[in-house]
C-alpha cells in the first residue's frame, strides 16, 4: 500500500473502497471509549438509533445526556423533543448535566409513532427521544428516513428482547446495568461490533 | 315623528327654514334653503360633529362609525361620544347642509338615537358645538369665533378645577376665554387649554385620526350536492382556502385563529377550530391542517355549504428563505418549529406538546413546571438556564407522586432488597405554606443495577418511597 503508483492510482475519483465508508457526519458521545467503538467516532448526526434496554433506567439515558448537553448548547440549536417519555423527565437534573432548557420540548403520550416521525421529519429538532409501544419493521423503515429527511439525530428506546427482531435503524446498541455503569453492547451499524463498558457513568 | 324631529334641526339650523313641512314633502322643501348656502372655498375642511348623549357603549360608537363611512371616507371616532366627519368634498351629493343633516339624522334614528349637529370647519368647534346643543352652521374660519362666543365652557370638557378657577374668574363662555390674553391665559390655566382654544378656532390645525374599520374575511360557498365524504369537502375547502390567501396576502396579513362551519340542511351548524402557532396565510399549508382537524370531526348528517371566517388578522413578516439548510451552521428553525407545532396540535389536541422550566423550590416535585413549547423565535446562542445551586444528585426521571416500597428488615424493598450506595441528602422546607416535607434522600440500587432515588420520611411512620429513577 505504500507504493505511491498505488497511493496515485487510489485517488483516482472513480474507485471507491468498501473499507472507507462514507465519512459520516458524527457527534462526540461524551465517553472516549464509546466513541473509539461507534463507526465514524459517535453517534451519527442524523438518522435513526435503536437503543434496546432490559430495564428502564439502565443508564441508557445518562449514556446519551452528554451528546443532547452539547447539543442544546450549540450556537444555532434546534429542539431536543422527548416524544412519550414513561415518565417526566425531571428538569433540575437535565439542567445539572448542562442541557438548556429552552431548546428542550416534550410531546404528550397518544399516537407516539406518529408524534415521533412528525418530530424527525419537521427539521425542527436536532435530536428526538421516544418510547415506543411495539413499532413494526416498517414504522422503523419510515423513522430513518423521516430522521435522514430532517437531519436529526432519532433514538427510540425499545426492551431488549426487540433485538431477535431485525429493524433498519442506522445503529443498534444494547445497554444494561453492570456495577457502577453500563455495558454498551453494539448489534448492528457500519462496520461495528462489540461490547464497551464504561464505569462510573453517572458521576 | 320623523317629521318633528327634522323640525327640530331645522329650527337649531338654519332659523329661516321655517316651518316644519309634512314627512312626503321633507326633501323638496328643504333643498332649494340647502342650495342657497354658498360652499366653503375648496381645501378648506368642514367638519360635522355628532354627539350622542344617548351612546350606550362603546360597540355602538363603532357601529355608528361604520355607518358614517357612506358620508365620507374621514369619518374620526371621538369616545366616548362623539363622532366627527369631514364633508366638504361630500356636501354637494347630499343636497348640502341640510340634506346632509337630514341623512345624518336619519342614519342615527335607526340605531333609536338622537344626535345633536353642528357643522364647523374645525373639528373641535363642531364637537363642541355639537355638545353645547348649538345647532351651529358656520362654513368659514371667519364667523367662527363670534358664533362660538355664546358656548359654555363646560363643552370644551376641560378639567373641573381648571373651569372652576375660570368661572371664579368670571370667565363661563367660550367667547369669554378667546378675549382673555394669550400668554397670560397660558401660565393662569395651563399651555394645553390654550392649544386646546387655537384648535377650536383653527389657528392651529388639528390632524385627526380616521377610522379604519376592522377587517375581517367570511365567505361562503354552497355546495353543489350534499357532501359527506371528508375528503371531499377538503377538496371544496381548498377553495375557499385558496380566496382566503389572495385576501391575506394583498393585505399582507395572516391569520392565528379561523373557524371553518359546515352547515346541514337541518339542525346545528358543526363548527371545526383551527389554532395556529404564528400568523400564516399559506392555504396549502392550512389544508393540510384542516385534513387533521377534518379527520377527528363525528358529521351528523350531509354537509350542504361551507363558511369560513378569519376574525383577526394580524400583520405578517415573510420568512425569508435562509442559505443554510436547517441543521446547518445558521440553518434556522422558525417555520419549521411552528409548522410541527400545528401539525402535533391539530391531531394530538391543544396542549400536545409543553417545555419545561424550573421552578424556585427546594421540593424536588414542585422545583420544576411544564410551559408553552419552547419559542423558536428565540433561537441562536445557548441561553444560560439559570442553575439552581444543586447540592445532591438528581435522578433524570421523577415519578409525580412519590410510590410506597414495602420495607423488610428495616430495608426497603422493589423486587428484591434495595442497596442504599449513597450518603443521605435532607431536605426539610415548606414548614412555612404547610406543604412540609421532611426526607432523608438514598441513592439505590435493585438488584438489576437500576440506580432509584429513595427517600424516608423523617416523621412517623418513617415511611420509604421510590421517588425517581436516575436513568
Amino acid at each position: 500500500m505504500d507504493d505511491p503508483k498505488f497511493a496515485r492510482l487510489l485517488e483516482h475519483p472513480a474507485i471507491w473502497r468498501g473499507r472507507s465508508v462514507a465519512r459520516l457526519e458524527v457527534l462526540a458521545s461524551g465517553f472516549a471509549a464509546l466513541d473509539a467503538a461507534l463507526p465514524g467516532g459517535g453517534w451519527p448526526r442524523s438518522g435513526l438509533i435503536e437503543i434496546l434496554v432490559g430495564r428502564f433506567g439502565s443508564g441508557e439515558l445518562s449514556l446519551l445526556l452528554p451528546t443532547l448537553a452539547a447539543l442544546t448548547r450549540a450556537a444555532s440549536a434546534r429542539w431536543c423533543v422527548w416524544v412519550a417519555p414513561p415518565l417526566m423527565p425531571f428538569a433540575p437534573a437535565l439542567v445539572a448535566q448542562g442541557v438548556v432548557l429552552e431548546r428542550v420540548a416534550v410531546v404528550g403520550g397518544q399516537r407516539p409513532l406518529w408524534a415521533f416521525e412528525q418530530v424527525l421529519g419537521s427539521g425542527a429538532c436536532d435530536a428526538a427521544l421516544a418510547w415506543g409501544k411495539r413499532p413494526q419493521p416498517r414504522d422503523i423503515r419510515r423513522l430513518q428516513l423521516a430522521a435522514e429527511r430532517g437531519r436529526t439525530l432519532g433514538v427510540l428506546f425499545r426492551p431488549r428482547r426487540a433485538a431477535r427482531e431485525s429493524s433498519a435503524a442506522a445503529l443498534r446498541v444494547g445497554v444494561e446495568a453492570c456495577g457502577n455503569g453500563v455495558r454498551v453492547t453494539l448489534l448492528k451499524g457500519r462496520g461495528a461490533r462489540g461490547v464497551v463498558e464504561l464505569g462510573n457513568l453517572s458521576a | 315623528m320623523k317629521a318633528a324631529a327634522e323640525g327640530a334641526v331645522g329650527a337649531a339650523l338654519l332659523p329661516a327654514a321655517q316651518p316644519a313641512a309634512p314627512a312626503g314633502a321633507r326633501a323638496p322643501a328643504a333643498l332649494p334653503r340647502a342650495r342657497q348656502l354658498p360652499l366653503p372655498a375648496p381645501g378648506v375642511e368642514l367638519w360635522v360633529g355628532l354627539h350622542l348623549p344617548q351612546l350606550r357603549s362603546a360597540r355602538q360608537l363603532t357601529h355608528l362609525a361604520y355607518l358614517a363611512q357612506r358620508f365620507t371616507p374621514r369619518v374620526s371616532l371621538e369616545p366616548p361620544d362623539g363622532v366627527l366627519l369631514e364633508v366638504r368634498g361630500s356636501l354637494h351629493l347630499f343636497s348640502g347642509v341640510a340634506g346632509l343633516s337630514v341623512a345624518l339624522q336619519d342614519m342615527c334614528e335607526g340605531l333609536a338615537l338622537k344626535p345633536l349637529l353642528a357643522f364647523a370647519p374645525t373639528p373641535l368647534a363642531a364637537l363642541v358645538a355639537a355638545r353645547a346643543g348649538q345647532g351651529l352652521v358656520s362654513l368659514e374660519r371667519a364667523q367662527l369665533v363670534g358664533q362660538l362666543a355664546a358656548v359654555p365652557l363646560s363643552a370644551l370638557r376641560w378639567p373641573p378645577q381648571v373651569i372652576e378657577r375660570l368661572q371664579r374668574t368670571g370667565v363661563r363662555t367660550v367667547g369669554a376665554a378667546l378675549r382673555l390674553p394669550r400668554a397670560g391665559f397660558a401660565r393662569r390655566f395651563g399651555a394645553a387649554q390654550l392649544a386646546t382654544l387655537d384648535r377650536l378656532t383653527g389657528r392651529t390645525r388639528e390632524v385627526r385620526a380616521v377610522f379604519r374599520p376592522r377587517e375581517r374575511f367570511r365567505r361562503r360557498h354552497e355546495l353543489s350536492c350534499e357532501l359527506e365524504s371528508h375528503a371531499r369537502l377538503l377538496t371544496e375547502l381548498t377553495r375557499l382556502l385558496e380566496q382566503l390567501e389572495a385576501f391575506l396576502k394583498a393585505r399582507q396579513c395572516g391569520v392565528m385563529a379561523l373557524e371553518c362551519r359546515l352547515l346541514h340542511r337541518e339542525g346545528r351548524m358543526t363548527p371545526c377550530e383551527l389554532h395556529l402557532a404564528a400568523p400564516q396565510a399559506e392555504s396549502a399549508h392550512l389544508a393540510r391542517l384542516f385534513a387533521e382537524q377534518f379527520n377527528r370531526l363525528a358529521l351528523p348528517q350531509a354537509v350542504r355549504a361551507l363558511e369560513l371566517r378569519a376574525r383577526t388578522l394580524l400583520p405578517l413578516t415573510p420568512q425569508a428563505a435562509s442559505l443554510w439548510q436547517p441543521g446547518e451552521h445558521g440553518g434556522g428553525t422558525g417555520s419549521e418549529a411552528h409548522a410541527l407545532i400545528e401539525r402535533l396540535c391539530a391531531r394530538l389536541g391543544a396542549g400536545a406538546i409543553h417545555g419545561l422550566t424550573l421552578l424556585e423550590n427546594h421540593r424536588p416535585e414542585s422545583s420544576w413546571a411544564m410551559t408553552v413549547p419552547p419559542s423558536a423565535a428565540g433561537r441562536g446562542g445557548a441561553r444560560t438556564t439559570a442553575v439552581s445551586p444543586l447540592t445532591g444528585r438528581r435522578p433524570l426521571w421523577l415519578l409525580a407522586t412519590p410510590q410506597p416500597l414495602a420495607v423488610r428488615a428495616g430495608l426497603p424493598q422493589r423486587r428484591g432488597a434495595l442497596r442504599l450506595v449513597s450518603e443521605p441528602e435532607r431536605i426539610e422546607t415548606g414548614w412555612w405554606d404547610g406543604e412540609e416535607i421532611a426526607r432523608d434522600y438514598y441513592t439505590a440500587l435493585d438488584t438489576h443495577g437500576v440506580r432509584l432515588w429513595v427517600f424516608r420520611e423523617r416523621t412517623v411512620p418513617h415511611g420509604w418511597f421510590l421517588h425517581g429513577i436516575f436513568g
